[in-house]
């Protein structure tokens, strides 16, 4: 068999073969942690600041509701 | 099928020699050459794509699916119950909004092959990585317990002490997952969740009135008594099941876990879209389930109860398999949900977390997921535990959760340094930031009723 008929035979090979996801050679993906942290605009890291304000106030509302129910207070 | 070659390791010695010695020769390209890959040839290209996405097929699916958990099983029952199917077509509206909120978690899956739990750390620091990570961990847990409740409710109207159905569940969805192979887990939960097929044949033994049905799916109409505080609660709660923080975590350690290709993302967003249409489907069927209580004029306060009334009217058929839905329903978001935690945790700390390797090597990982499940059980166990507190702190906290959650994963999918030809596009911005404008509004009004009971009063 010619090195050229070969070839052509293993990509035929190659085209047809189905192969699950976890039987597959590793790929090579995007790292993010070569990148390092994600470059925020001003104003998405002000939204965030306020989200997280947001977020443990309603946290601990949602908390002090909660123990409210429980009793916890009025004991 | 044409099946003109394998190349699996099963293949005779003398024909692995040749392939080998071939490659040695650079006969082959590097994508075939030199390891062997498992795998069938297909020259049929619709039968190579039918295999290809069975291969693929999973995560999307299970994803969706397991957010019918118990937790869904009661509000779509009471909805249906409450509503009749008016509120069909709020489903239908959910349909494109979950497809779309998950499909961008297949994106960055695919592409990063990393969780998501993982990608909050690296890319918005310590402070957002714990904190998501913490949210996410209590919600889970609690919903978890909610899960074990549900268990406890079902096999309590079977007859079952739960002090042996909940222990019993707890072990069966540890061994579940603790096979060493993604695959034995991902086919053992598929095939619950298709056992989820039982709902249609419920819907139709109760024989809603199919005509209507269908109308009010495609047709918005307001229900009967019009807009009122009650309607608006429950399409909050229609809206909280149906999109649920965990997904974003689950489906994308999944990805990662069964580490699929870049080639495999249109199969993967297929998987998704069906699964979300599955969803949707077994979603509707469980209101129309509940809309036959209201029907038959029963009151009821959970699925369990609604099950055992309708016995006289439907049979003892409808009756068991109510119950072991629920169940079922409950097993499905446990081990999800568990996962999903075990899987953050993993990524966080720097832990083995796959479920392709042995308990040997994975002993944090397998150890996180037996942990969430046995204390869950237990806290149900436990003589007069606060169970209603846990249901409605489960409800909020993941409503309040859940905006936030969009929106990093939002943010995310816009890292073009990271993500390139993988990152949103324009109208993907304009869909997303307006799913979560509306999730906000949702969340905070659901906040809002629960902190301030007075409010809308």
């Amino acid at each position: 068999m010619t090195p050229s008929r070969t070839n052509s035979y293993a990509n035929e090979l190659d085209e047809y073969l189905v192969i699950h996801p976890l039987d597959d050679e590793p790929e090579l993906k995007k790292d993010p942690s070569k990148l390092g942290p994600l470059k925020l605009t001003p104003t998405v890291r002000i939204s965030l600041f306020m989200l997280r304000g947001y977020l443990i106030l309603m946290t601990v509302m949602l908390l002090y509701h909660l123990l409210d129910i429980a009793g916890v207070f009025r004991r | 099928m044409k099946t003109y070659k394998h190349f699996t390791a099963e293949e005779s010695k003398a024909e692995v020699k040749e392939y080998v010695d071939r490659a040695a020769m650079g006969l082959y390209s590097t994508r075939v050459a030199p390891t062997f890959r498992r795998g069938i040839s297909i020259k049929n290209r619709w039968l190579r794509s039918i295999v290809t996405f069975l291969m693929v097929f999973g995560p999307g699916l299970i994803v969706m699916e397991a957010d019918n958990d118990a937790g869904a099983v009661s509000t779509y029952v009471q909805a249906g119950a409450q509503y009749g199917t008016h509120l069909l077509w709020i489903l239908l509206l959910l349909l494109p909004i979950c497809y779309f909120i998950q499909e961008m978690v297949v994106r960055l899956g695919i592409a990063t092959g990393q969780g998501h739990a993982a990608m909050i750390y690296q890319r918005f620091g310590k402070f957002w990585g714990l904190f998501s990570y913490i949210d996410l961990q209590v919600v889970n847990f609690l919903t978890i317990v909610t899960e074990f409740a549900a268990i406890s409710l079902a096999f309590s109207k079977m007859g079952v002490s739960p002090l042996i159905a909940v222990p019993t569940a707890a072990v069966g969805l540890i061994l579940m997952a603790v096979t060493g192979s993604y695959r034995r887990w991902e086919r053992v939960t598929i095939f619950l969740c298709l056992l989820d097929i039982t709902w249609l044949i419920l819907t139709l033994k109760v024989q809603p009135m199919i005509g209507e049905a269908l109308s009010n799916t495609f047709i918005p109409k307001m229900p009967p008594g019009g807009l009122t505080t009650d309607l608006v609660f429950i399409i909050i709660a229609i809206v909280g099941t149906t999109i649920a923080p965990w997904q974003l975590f689950f489906q994308q350690s999944t990805i990662a876990d069964k580490r699929l290709r870049f080639k495999d993302l249109k199969w993967s967003r297929l998987d998704t879209f069906l699964g979300a249409c599955f969803t949707i489907l077994i979603a509707g069927c469980m209101m129309l389930v509940g809309n036959a209580g209201t029907i038959h004029g029963i009151k009821f306060e959970d699925p369990a109860q609604l099950a055992v009334a309708l016995a006289p009217f439907e049979g003892h058929f409808l009756r068991n398999a109510m119950l072991l839905l629920m169940v079922n329903a409950a097993v499905l978001g446990t081990t999800a949900i568990s996962l999903s935690s075990a899987w953050a945790y993993g990524e966080v700390f720097g832990k083995t977390h796959s479920l392709e390797m042995p308990f040997r090597k994975a002993k944090g990982f397998y150890g996180f997921y037996a942990l969430c499940i046995l204390a869950a059980a237990a806290v149900v166990l436990i003589p007069g535990a606060p169970l209603q507190l846990i249901i409605l702190g489960v409800q909020v906290l993941a409503g309040i959760i859940l905006p936030s959650a969009i929106i990093f994963l939002q943010l995310l999918l816009n890292d073009k340094e990271l993500l390139g030809e993988f990152a949103n596009k324009r109208w993907n911005n304009v869909v997303n930031w307006s799913i979560i404008a509306v999730l906000f509004m949702l969340s905070l009004a659901l906040a809002a009723q629960v902190i301030l009971p007075n409010l809308f009063s």
